[in-house]
């Protein structure tokens, strides 16, 4: 990388994030020792932040376009501050949140390959959060925030599965298939919000953001690799996941994917402020297409692995006649293919949330009809999982009523965040000011 | 993503979901179907630097791309040099410079990352066309001879 300045925390939140990596991370020595084996040459991965040096001075966007951007925290209006800190916490959650997602099934990789780019992967989100803490911890917000850095720091390195800020990083993995598509479907929300946020009026979050893009391609392709093999393994009826399976597993991030967005009706001030230039909706939409393209591509790839006699243009034919006119060829029909669900289909942000709408986007009436429609298009193991159990309790208080959709929206996570430390607690206190002691107490 | 108006050949970055349209323009060139072969090489690039390596776009559609990094201590040549690896145009596409728009932007990506000079490989006698692109765009012939034997 040119033109990259590199730094370190201070010594406390340095060592706070290698004790949280030891803990959530335990395989990074591995990674490490065989760095050579499957990254030969590539630059070794280090614990640090980078800051891309020489990048546009002057707010890109919004009502400010064209003044200075803001150099520090104390330049901006409460208001702003507060925008950025909410982004700020939130990617950083995101980062710390699906290593520890990921964890749960690295093990069960089925090739050394894929589990090292994973692995890999992993160590680079943890990097990204370390990135956002050297945004929260660089500067000071007193003048602008009652949040100190420090205790946000905290706060974010307490998180579990289930604590998160968004949704996606609350649900639990099931196999290594999810690792896969969470990054062909999760990271990509990642590099929306990322290169959104290359334009943000506060240039040290800005200058933070193109070398997390680049190591985001790389996790953009730890996802789609694999599935592109697995689908031509699923066509030749051989390998480690059938096509059925990959559906659901599709139908159980996607939603999710959308919902990191945020409400469609919104995302409109951060773009005013010169946060971000594109809202909620603009950027969901440009999101779709492209999943949308990932579809279609592993469907060809499907078809040519299963009939490969057909030329290109012959299996992009029969693709289209099977997709848009619902025909079955030589024993293949729609539904042995892959397809998006439709985008309102199990959201719990936005204005489809709480509502009972299934794959191809049609109203499902009761509660118990949606639940079993549910279970049909998710992977078994999802659908009694903790995720779905709190889902289906809050979806049925808005059924009957009880809730709002609109007020449901902001009720998960239902915490279990811990914010300083309880003494009852068996949480760990991350930053201490003193060399490691055996626990917080 | 960058796109361009219909007519007009825009670059942007390689990314992961241009595997596909390379993978087609190989086969109209190759005459051969070589998903794994693309999946590896551009996965490459893509860990080693993703913004280097570039496609051609008309409109959203892939027409071009050309992957390639700089190394440094290649061949015991110490200073940076870029390395174009493989270069590939749509057919249908051929005649519209998305060749040398594709080198043009790869030099100054090289340029940008401190590169020195750009080498490529090229068959004098059985790639004359390519080679004749790369002589167009001021690449010489050096003193540096590729060795082979069979082993
Ligand atoms: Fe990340
Ligand atoms: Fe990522």
């Amino acid at each position: 990388m040119e033109n990259v300045r590199s730094s370190t925390l201070p010594k406390k939140y340095h060592d706070a994030v290698v004790r949280w990596g030891q803990t959530f991370l335990p395989d990074y020595p591995l990674l490490l020792d065989n760095w050579e084996k499957f990254f030969p040459h590539d630059k070794r991965h280090e614990l640090c932040a980078y800051r891309q040096m020489g990048m546009c001075d002057e707010i890109e966007c919004g009502t400010m376009k064209g003044k200075p951007k803001f150099h520090k925290a104390n330049e901006m209006t409460p208001e702003l501050a507060d925008h950025l800190l909410k982004a700020v916490k939130a990617q950083a959650s995101t980062e710390l949140g699906s290593i520890q997602q990921h964890q749960l099934t690295l093990a069960r990789a089925p090739e050394e390959v894929d589990q090292f780019w994973v692995l890999r992967m992993m160590a680079e989100e943890l990097r990204h959060g370390y990135q956002m803490f050297h945004v929260l911890l660089e500067d000071d917000w007193a003048a602008v925030s009652d949040t100190k850095g420090e205790d946000m720091v905290e706060e974010i390195l307490q998180m579990r599965t289930g604590s998160h800020v968004l949704g996606a990083f609350n649900v639990d993995f099931d196999s290594f298939v999810d690792n896969i598509v969470f990054c062909a479907l999760i990271d990509r929300v990642g590099k929306y919000q990322l290169a959104m946020q290359k334009v943000s009026a506060y240039k040290p979050m800005a200058e933070s953001m193109p070398p997390m893009l680049q190591e985001e391609a790389f996790h953009l392709a730890t996802g789609v690799v694999p599935i592109r093999r697995w689908v031509q393994s699923a066509a030749k009826e051989e390998g480690y996941v059938g096509m059925d399976h990959l559906q659901k597993v599709i139908n159980k991030w996607f939603p999710r994917g959308l919902d990191m967005f945020g409400d469609e009706r919104g995302g409109g001030s951060n773009v005013k402020m010169g946060l971000k230039p594109m809202n909620n909706a603009e950027a969901a939409k440009q999101y779709t297409e492209e999943v949308q393209q990932l579809v279609s591509d592993l469907n060809l790839r499907y078809l040519r692995a299963r009939f490969p006699k057909l030329s290109r243009d012959e299996a992009q034919e029969r693709l289209k006649r099977i997709v848009e006119k619902g025909d079955a060829v030589e024993g293949v029909g729609p539904d042995n293919l892959l397809r998006l669900p439709h985008h309102s289909f199990f959201r719990r942000r936005g204005i489809h949330a709480y509502q009972m709408i299934d794959i191809d986007g049609k109203k499902v009436e009761t509660l118990d009809g949606f639940k079993s429609h549910l279970k049909s298009v998710l992977p078994e193991a999802y659908a009694t999982a903790r995720d779905m159990t709190k889902f289906f309790e809050l979806m049925g208080k808005v059924v009957h009523g009880e809730v709002k959709a609109d007020d449901a929206v902001h009720i998960l996570p239902n915490l279990s965040r811990v914010g300083g430390v309880c003494p009852c607690s068996r949480a760990v206190r991350w930053v201490v000011d003193e060399p490691q002691k055996s626990n917080g107490h | 993503m960058a796109t361009a108006k219909t007519g007009e050949i825009a670059l942007r970055p390689v990314n992961e979901l241009d595997i596909e349209a390379v993978c087609a323009i190989d086969e109209k060139l190759s005459g051969q179907d070589r998903p794994g072969e693309w999946e590896r090489r551009i996965s490459y690039y893509l860990r080693r630097d993703p913004e280097l390596s570039l496609v051609a776009v008309e409109g959203k559609k892939v027409v071009g791309f050309m992957l390639g990094e700089v190394k440094a201590g290649e061949f015991g040549l110490e200073e940076p040099a870029g390395w174009i690896e493989v270069l590939g145009v749509d057919p249908q596409c051929q005649g519209r410079s998305v060749g040398k728009k594709l080198l043009e932007g790869m030099l100054a990506g090289f340029k940008a990352r401190g590169a020195k000079a750009v080498r490529t490989l090229v068959n004098e006698t059985g790639q004359k066309e390519l080679f004749g692109f790369f002589e167009a765009g001021g690449f010489k012939s050096t003193p540096i001879r590729t060795l082979e034997r069979k082993v």
